[in-house]
This record gives structure tokens, C-alpha cells and sequence, in this order.
């Protein structure tokens, strides 16, 4: 299906459908936003639309990715979803299509599309935040498989996961990037330990999880043993495309709901048109990223230019919220000043999660400004 | 255009920029068929010329054309065209009785054009015509950068011909082509700094390391290229669209972006790029002209600002 008719085909499935789809209950908690996810893919897979943009071998329809593009933008516009947590889908999907055996692609993504399952993703340990490269978390090769011991830490929705896309040390400890290979593992198993984070903005995002002798069948490698490295740099520009257009949306969004309700003089001219271009730029560069992806090209390291950009423009938004509703983000106890207020304070880590922006800069400083190495 | 007949234009182009400026490449252009390409294919005719006029840097009175162009009055290469005056977005003259008061800029051509196209307010709209340029007082301005050419022209006129009436928006129209020319000037301008920065920071050893290897080296770079890049990516969408509004606010990023390569690449070519034995600063000296004409990125943005709050009302978002 073409981006004009898939466009004209969803608009009208979700006005028919508003109803079914909107929430049931208030979205003040994680647990509900959760919920709704789950609501809400259920309905738009069940309907065809989750499935476009994915392969048949994962149980897709085929198409561009830019309906996928297209399909989150439209109900992060209409505030169906959180595009946070939405963005999980984006991010691991791709990576089971690319480097699962394809049966376990067939059998997982599905799932996940369908919102029967969460995944998460665990990359970074205590040890190892920027320097992904340095990880810890140890995976001793057997026969039925490998069994792993160690720790991951800043892992989102880890608390709902039935799955999780692993990181792990199979070579010494001094093998850093080649020594590493990514595995899909069972969250139910023995060993695993989840414990929720609380943070600044109010929900509990992401957790501390804990492998204590876990066992992962050898069907649940993904690419090559020893091939971690490769996964986790295809993974990353994932989380750096199709979802930072949901979050344009998403920011596009908020930002008319602050016209809607800030009180005459409360902005200031200059800051409300440095935020709208940072949006317009930010959205105007995540397009042509999505243009990229529907070509086929690979994408790279030029996605963090996409992810500074995408920091940027979320902090701007959320200065102006603070600067125009002081006194709902500050003093506010109602369902809509909280909602201000965590989304403020959950911008304040625009820069740090998913790379800060100092690992943004580094790699475009050495990658795309070819200076060599820093050391 | 696209592929490979794209890049057999580019680089025809590029070549004639790096040979020649003013006048000689205004009459290598005609040569080329760059007017020509501008009737059909505005946005890569105007994005790759002036990318290089800004890379090189060089000039032409190429402005002229793509501002006759987009009022379809042209182009002719022997008409000059009135410029609003620096900062200005207004067209550069009224209507006062049966005369023209004109006040604006020019390129190199307007010196030596028998003719030249203004556009005038009136009380019932903007009108177009052609004065003669002797009519008209024009100076010669030196400046932060004697190397543009650029002319003070002021005066009364009377116009040869009957005056046309411009539809509304036709102005609009030009001045966002004239808007994106200089924007991409601007970006070849910054390519140009970034280069420079960049090629010094490799070869310049302090401390028994190039200073390429510090991180408030490297992130002063980075910085640079996301600025660019966010400009491109703006004008792009400004000529996939065809809006004003996208136009101006690529115009205003483009500002920023040459505003942000002028420092970063400043403070990292530190002595050696404040000699006018280095390139850059003519580079510099361009993009402070090129920023403020048709409006600066500060004017540009304070005043989306007022017109968002006063519409409480976000401009219509950048389609998939």
C-alpha cells in the first residue's frame, strides 16, 4: 500500500474507531500508559495497520516503513499512545527481523506487534554507560546454550518484559568490541531479577535487572556469537529513526496544547520562535531520515545528528511549558499540571538517554568529521 | 534533476565558480545554461550555484535572476534588479504620484544595467516596473565585505511602460527565492569554515597531539555540522513544499547555522583565522552581509514567535 492511501485508510479507521480506542481509565501511571499501549496495538493490528511496513516473514503486510513512520505518528497526534514507550517496538523489531532465525523472528515479532508481549533492551551495566563497548555481564557458553551472570541497569519497561535483547561478554574481558554477542532472553526465567528505579519525572521507566546463572537456549542467538557489536550498532540507528518521528509528533502536539491553554503574554516571542524552528528543523531532518530508510539505505552513524537535534527540540518544548505554565508545573496537583510536570522533567534526560549527547557529538566528531581518535 | 546528470551540473558549476566571479561569471552561467535550468528546476538550479558561490566564495548578480524569475519578469541578463535594503522584507520602493521612491540594494549587475526591475507598495497593492537606472543614484558599498559588490541605489523614478499589477503574494514569492538562494550561500560559506576548521584541527599539534584529539575541539565541529545540517534539511523542505513560512524559517536556520560555523570555527583556527593571510575570514565577512539580507535569523524568529502567538497556532507541520 502507498503512504496517501495507508494515510487515508488509517485517518478514517481512527475516526470511526475513536471510542474502542481512546482510554479507559485516566493515564496518570506507567501502568496505565502500559495498558493503553497494549489496547491500542491489539486494535491496530487486529485492523492490518500495525502490520504494514513489516515483512511477511514476521507475520507483517508488507510495505514501506514509512507507514510504520506514518501509524505512530498519527496516534501519538491524536494521543492514543506515549511514544516513549512506544518506541520499543521501533527499536527491537527490526533487529529480531535482521538477526533472529527465522522461525524465532516468525514467532516473536508478532507478539510484540500485536502488544501481547514487552520487550526491553539490555545494554547498559553500572559499570558501562557511554562506553558501551567495556560491558560485564558474563555469558559462559554450554551445550544446551549459555548461561549468563551479571547486571543491566537503566533498562526501560524491564518490570512488564516477557522478553529482553541481551548484551553479553563470551570473550575475555580485554576482547571489548569484538567479545561481545547479543541473545534474546526469557524474562520468566530462574535467575533474573528485576528491580523498578524510581525517577525525577514519577514513573518508574526503568529498572536494575539481575542475572544470577540464567540459562538461554542456543535458538536464542542473535547473528553470530561474537557478533554483539554489529546487532547493537544496527539496533542503535533504529532507536534514532521511526521513533524520533513519533516524538516529533509527539512534541508537535504538546506544543499547540500549551498555545491552547497559556495565558496571553506568558511567552516570550523570541524563545516561542526558536522552539518552533529546533521543531521544524528537527522534523524537516527526521523526514529525510525516513525517506532514507524506505529507500532500503542502511542507516549509521548520521542518525545522531537526528538524536541531537531531537534532544534539543524536546528541551526547548519543555522550557517554554515551564516558562508558560509556572505556576501548573510547579504547584499543580491536578491530572493535566502532573502530566506538564513529568513530561518537563522527563525532557530533562533528552540528552542523556538512548547516548547522551556528549557520545552524539563523539561519534559524529569521529565519524562523520573523520578527526580520528580522541585519545 | 537528479543522479547523475545532478552531478554532471554541480561539478560543471563548481568549476565555473572557482574560475571566475562578478561579471565573468555571470556571462559563464549564461554559457552554461543555468537560466535555462532555473525555468525548469529552480530548486537545483538555486541550491547548487549559490552552495558554491558560498564554498568558493565567489559572486554574480545570479540573485537578480532568480528574483526576476520568480515574478516572471525574466530573467534578462541586461535588467538589474532593486534588492530591499539590508534587514528589509518590504518590497524597496513606494508609489508617490507618478514616481517610484526606490530605496535598496544591488548586486554587481545594477552598475552597469541600462534598466532595472522594482517593485513598489502602492495603496492598492505592490506593482512591478522597469525604470531606467540612470534615474537612480547608486553608491558603491564597500563595508564588512568589499568582495560582494553590492550598491546602495536610491532616487525617484518614473517607470517605462505601463506599471503591472503583482498579485498577492507574488512579492511573498520572490522574496522566500531570494531568501532560500541566500540561505544556501550561507551553507556553502559554512561548508567552506567547517573545512578549513576542520583540515587545521588535524594538522595542528599541541602537546604532542593534534588538536583534533580534544574533545572541546571535536565537539566545537560536531556542533557545526548539526547546525548545517538542520539548515539543509530545512531548505530542503522549504523547496519540497513551496511555503513562505518554511522558506523563512530556513532562511533564519541558516543564519544561525553560518553565525555558529563563524564562531566554532573561529576559536579552533584561534590566531592562524584571524590573519587575512587564512581564508576565513572572508568567509566570515560574507556571512554576516548574507544573514541579515531579506531579513536575519534574530528577525526572522521574533517575529514567527509573534505570529504564532498571535494566531495561538503552530504553522501546518512538515508532511511524511
Amino acid at each position: 500500500m502507498e503512504l496517501a492511501a495507508f494515510r487515508t485508510a488509517l485517518d478514517q479507521w481512527l475516526d470511526e474507531h475513536g471510542d474502542a480506542l481512546a482510554p479507559d481509565r485516566p493515564q496518570d501511571t506507567l501502568d496505565e500508559h502500559m495498558a493503553q499501549l497494549a489496547k491500542v496495538k491489539r486494535l491496530t493490528f487486529d485492523a492490518g495497520f500495525m502490520r504494514f511496513g513489516w515483512s511477511e516473514r514476521v507475520g507483517g503486510l508488507g510495505g514501506s516503513p514509512l507507514l510504520r513512520a506514518y501509524l505512530g505518528e498519527a496516534l501519538t497526534t491524536r494521543d492514543l499512545v506515549e511514544p516513549g514507550i512506544y518506541s520499543m517496538t521501533e527499536t527491537l523489531a527490526p533487529t529480531m527481523v535482521d538477526y533472529a532465525a527465522p522461525a524465532l523472528a516468525a514467532e516473536m515479532v508478532p507478539r510484540l506487534l500485536r502488544g501481547d508481549e514487552t520487550w526491553c533492551q539490555g545494554f547498559s551495566e553500572p559499570g558501562t554507560g557511554s562506553n558501551l563497548a567495556a560491558l560485564a555481564c558474563r555469558a559462559v557458553r554450554e551445550d544446551s546454550g549459555w548461561r549468563v551472570t551479571g547486571q543491566k541497569v537503566w533498562t526501560s519497561l524491564a518490570q512488564y518484559a516477557q522478553r529482553c535483547v541481551l548484551l553479553v561478554r563470551t570473550g575475555p574481558v580485554e576482547s571489548a568490541h569484538g567479545g561481545i554477542t547479543a541473545l534474546f532472553a526469557d524474562m520468566e526465567r530462574p535467575g533474573i531479577t528485576v528491580r523498578p528505579i524510581d525517577t525525577l519525572h514519577g514513573g518508574p521507566e526503568f529498572c536494575e535487572v539481575f542475572f544470577d546463572d540464567v540459562v538461554v537456549p542456543t535458538g536464542r542467538l542473535l547473528g553470530q556469537e561474537g557478533q554483539g557489536w554489529s546487532v547493537a550498532m544496527d539496533l542503535l540507528p533504529h532507536e534514532r529513526s521511526t521513533a524520533l518521528w513519533h516524538k516529533a509528533a509527539f512534541l508537535q502536539r504538546r506544543l499547540q496544547d500549551l498555545l491552547d491553554t497559556v495565558a496571553e503574554e506568558a511567552l516570550d516571542p523570541v524563545q516561542v520562535g526558536e522552539t518552533v524552528q529546533l521543531l521544524a528543523a528537527f522534523r524537516a531532518r527526521s523526514r529525510a531520515t525516513q525517506h532514507q530508510l524506505a529507500a532500503g539505505e542502511r542507516l549509521g552513524p548520521e542518525t545522531s545528528v537526528d538524536k541531537v537535534l531531537a534532544a534539543g527540540a524536546e528541551q526547548a518544548v519543555f522550557d517554554l511549558v515551564e516558562a508558560g505554565l509556572a505556576v501548573e508545573v510547579l504547584l499543580g496537583d491536578g491530572s493535566s499540571a502532573s502530566r506538564w510536570r513529568s513530561e518537563y522533567l522527563f525532557s530533562r534526560a533528552a540528552t542523556i538517554y538512548g547516548g547522551t549527547s556528549e557520545i552524539q557529538r563523539n561519534i559524529i566528531a569521529r565519524r562523520l568529521l573523520d578527526l580520528g581518535d580522541d585519545r | 534533476m537528479e543522479g547523475d546528470e545532478l552531478e554532471l551540473f554541480s561539478r560543471t558549476l563548481g568549476a565555473a565558480a572557482e574560475a571566475h566571479s562578478g561579471a565573468a561569471l555571470d556571462a559563464a552561467l549564461v554559457e552554461l545554461g543555468w537560466h535555462e535550468a532555473l525555468a525548469d528546476d529552480p530548486g537545483a538550479a538555486v541550491s547548487v550555484l549559490f552552495e558554491h558561490q558560498g564554498r568558493v566564495p565567489c559572486t554574480s548578480s545570479a540573485l537578480d535572476d532568480v528574483v526576476t524569475q520568480a515574478l516572471g519578469a525574466g530573467p534578462h541578463q541586461d535588467m538589474a534588479v532593486v534588492l530591499p535594503w539590508l534587514g528589509r522584507a518590504e518590497p524597496p520602493a513606494r508609489r508617490d504620484g507618478g514616481h517610484l521612491v526606490v530605496e535598496g540594494l544591488g548586486t554587481n549587475r545594477l552598475l552597469g544595467a541600462e534598466t532595472a526591475l522594482v517593485v513598489a507598495q502602492g495603496p492598492a497593492g505592490d506593482v512591478a516596473a522597469v525604470v531606467k537606472t540612470s534615474e537612480l543614484a547608486a553608491r558603491p558599498v564597500r563595508g564588512i565585505d568589499p568582495a560582494l559588490g553590492l550598491s546602495a541605489v536610491s532616487g525617484a523614478a518614473t517607470a517605462l511602460g505601463p506599471l503591472s499589477a503583482l498579485h498577492p503574494g507574488d512579492w511573498t514569492e520572490a522574496l522566500s527565492r531570494g531568501r532560500l538562494a541566500a540561505g544556501h550561500e550561507m551553507v556553502g560559506a559554512s561548508t567552506a569554515m567547517l573545512e578549513l576548521a576542520r583540515r587545521h584541527a588535524l594538522e595542528r599539534v599541541q602537546f604532542g597531539r593534534p588538536i583534533a584529539a580534544f574533545q572541546a575541539v571535536r565537539h566545537r565541529l560536531a556542533d557545526t555540522l548539526v547546525a548545517l545540517e538542520s539548515a539543509r534539511a530545512l531548505l530542503d523542505a522549504a523547496w519540497h513544499e513551496e511555503s513562505a513560512g518554511t522558506a523563512a524559517m530556513a532562511k533564519a536556520a541558516c543564519g544561525g547555522a553560518a553565525r555558529t560555523a563563524s564562531r566554532h570555527c573561529q576559536q579552533v583556527l584561534a590566531g592562524t583565522g584571524f590573519t587575512t593571510e587564512h581564508p576565513l575570514h572572508r568567509y566570515i565577512r560574507r556571512v554576516l552581509v548574507l544573514d541579515e539580507l531579506f531579513g536575519s535569523a534574530r528577525s526572522l524568529t521574533a517575529e514567527l514567535g509573534r505570529e504564532v502567538l498571535a494566531r495561538r497556532r503552530l504553522p501546518t507541520p512538515i508532511p511524511l
